[in-house]
């Protein structure tokens, strides 16, 4: 019992932790997502766009590029994030220079998050009412047209919150990618909280973590109602 | 103006080949607002989808004006429909748009820059009475008011044929009415072409000049309103005209009259409205010394006339029915005796 009390006592003195150290890795953590999160929405709204047009079945030349991504998506969808990162080493080595740090997790952060993005997008747009789409075939709009501004707009508050919880799958990604080394909270939470047993130091790079879900989702779903004029 | 040759138009699914339009020629003349009826399933869906281009016909042409939709390039075709618009059932408007911005779309999309385009947003705001509304979004209008921005953006354009896909099908009666009304003065104002499809019979009878029956893909029947109203000859438009009239009411007070009544015959008397300015009937009373008994009457008010039934019982024998049926004709007075 005495044991116990000991460890939780460990965990809430906060006498391991260095506020500078946290502070960087909470910066790592924050530049990780932001830039994956980026990325993954453009990958992944073209992916999502690519999907649901050429999923018409009266579009019979469409098929086959229906097949390849929805084929890709699945793919890098099914493979665990840890062994993606693995598997993607060579692939970063080449683009990035690096397999380290944070500049080494964000090819596997991006290919791993797009196809989970690109699925959602999917789903969104499938929720526009098909009248609308036809009603602007029948103005004279072209596919861009219609993409631009009718499946993008019509489908805002799914996008939205599809991308919030991507960001937040992204920020529990860079956590795993920390700790194979890559910087960032789970980085600290593991190399020092978990190898050195500072459980304070792995309290506090929680707690970050947690603020930051909760500023993404907040900020989300007050984007995805601002935008809903449903 | 709108000439459909020989249209065919098939789908094959996995289970069956349907054939939605099966070899449908008509011939819509500029500035008529044409409609056409039918129960669902009868291919009036898919016959106006080929007006503009949203379907391809199997075979056979449709031509609007110069171009002959089924054969221009995709780029041509899509210049075309913004003179060939279109308003739908269930408006179809972009709810991340305001009122303003909607009807601005189509603008939007010939390329037509903003100041004009705000200009005649709100020229069309005030022609469909909706001034006011431009800052409000779809999902705060009610059911007319909606329809009524599905016209406008319809109209930003200044097409030259306006298609509408049961257009007044999701509004209550009063609504439709106005929509109805709203339509009929844009087409007068404007000199479109209207081609309307429906499955009600009032809405053909309140607003088109021509109309087409629809069954299985194929019309069984085309004529002007009035005459489709007073001689259908297809067993569908019958029941169109009956539904419209609510015979039903009549046919079961008759089976009563008949028993009240042995002797007598009962006789549908059909007018038109301009054309029973005269009061024949009571001149063929006096004529023929009859006694009449009134049993039931209506009048109908059509695009452009009225048009009504009168049944009547009263004793008389084959005869002198022969020569008041006669008296009557020359009046344009139909006579049916009812068995």
């Amino acid at each position: 019992m005495n044991e116990f009390f000991q460890a939780f006592s460990d965990m809430f003195s906060f006498e391991n932790v260095k506020w500078d150290v946290v502070w960087e890795a909470t910066v790592d953590t924050i530049y990780m997502t932001a830039i994956a999160t980026f990325f993954t929405l453009i990958i992944g709204l073209v992916l999502g766009i690519i999907l649901f047009l050429s999923d018409k079945s009266d579009n019979t030349g469409s098929q086959p590029v229906y097949g390849v991504t929805a084929f890709l998506v699945n793919l890098f969808r099914a493979i665990p994030f840890i062994i993606l990162i693995i598997l993607l080493i060579p692939f970063t080595k080449a683009i990035m220079g690096t397999i380290m740090g944070v500049q080494g997790a964000l090819p596997a952060l991006i290919i791993g998050a797009s196809p989970f993005y690109a699925r959602l997008v999917e789903i969104g747009l499938k929720e526009i009412d098909k009248g609308v789409i036809e009603a602007a075939e029948s103005m004279g709009a072209n596919t861009w047209t219609i993409i631009w501004k009718v499946l993008i707009p019509e489908s805002m508050p799914a996008l939205i919150s599809g991308i919030t919880v991507t960001a937040i799958m992204l920020v529990g990604s860079t956590a795993i990618a920390g700790v194979i080394g890559a910087g960032g909270l789970g980085n600290l939470a593991y190399m020092v909280g978990f190898t050195r047993n500072q459980s304070d130091v792995t309290l506090v790079a929680t707690i970050v973590i947690l603020i930051i879900v909760f500023i993404i989702q907040f900020a989300g779903d007050f984007l995805a109602k601002a935008v809903d004029k449903r | 103006m709108i000439d459909i040759l020989n249209v065919n138009k098939n789908y094959s699914t996995k289970s069956a080949d349907i054939t939605a339009v099966d070899d449908v020629s008509l011939h819509i003349e500029s500035g008529e607002i044409f409609g056409v009826i039918g129960y669902s399933g009868a291919g009036k869906s898919t016959l106006i989808r080929l007006l503009n281009g949203l379907e391809e016909p199997t075979s056979g042409d449709i031509t609007i004006g110069d171009d002959t939709i089924n054969r221009l390039s995709k780029k041509d075709l899509r210049q075309k429909r913004q003179k060939v618009s279109m308003i739908f059932q269930h408006f179809n408007l972009l709810w991340s748009r305001t009122v303003e911005e909607n009807i601005s779309f189509p603008l939007e999309i010939a390329g037509v820059p903003k100041k004009e385009r705000k200009q005649r947003a709100q020229e069309l705001i005030e022609l469909v009475g909706l001034k006011g509304r431009e800052k409000n979004y779809p999902s705060e209008l009610s059911g007319g008011q909606k329809q009524r921005v599905g016209i406008a953006r319809a109209l930003s354009n200044e097409p030259t044929v306006l298609l509408c896909d049961e257009a007044t099908s999701a509004l209550d009666p009063e609504t439709t009415d106005e929509v109805l009304e709203l339509l009929r003065e844009i087409r007068d104002e404007m000199n479109l072409t209207i081609v309307l499809i429906t499955h009600e019979m009032h809405v053909i009878r309140k607003i088109c000049d021509r109309a087409a029956v629809m069954q299985d893909g194929k019309v069984v029947e085309t004529g002007k309103v009035l005459q489709l109203f007073q001689n259908p000859s297809h067993s569908v438009t019958k029941r169109f005209v009956k539904d419209d009239i609510n015979d039903e009411e009549t046919t079961l007070a008759l089976d009563e009259v008949r028993e009240l009544f042995p002797d007598s015959k009962i006789l549908k008397i059909g007018f038109v409205g301009s054309k029973s300015k005269t009061p024949v009937v009571s001149r063929v009373i006096k004529q023929f010394d009859l006694n009449m008994n009134i049993l039931s009457g209506n009048i109908k008010q059509t695009n452009n006339e009225s048009y009504g039934h009168l049944y009547v019982a009263m004793e008389i024998d084959s005869e002198t029915l022969q020569k008041v049926i006669d008296a009557l004709a020359n009046d344009d007075i139909t006579v049916e005796v009812e068995k």
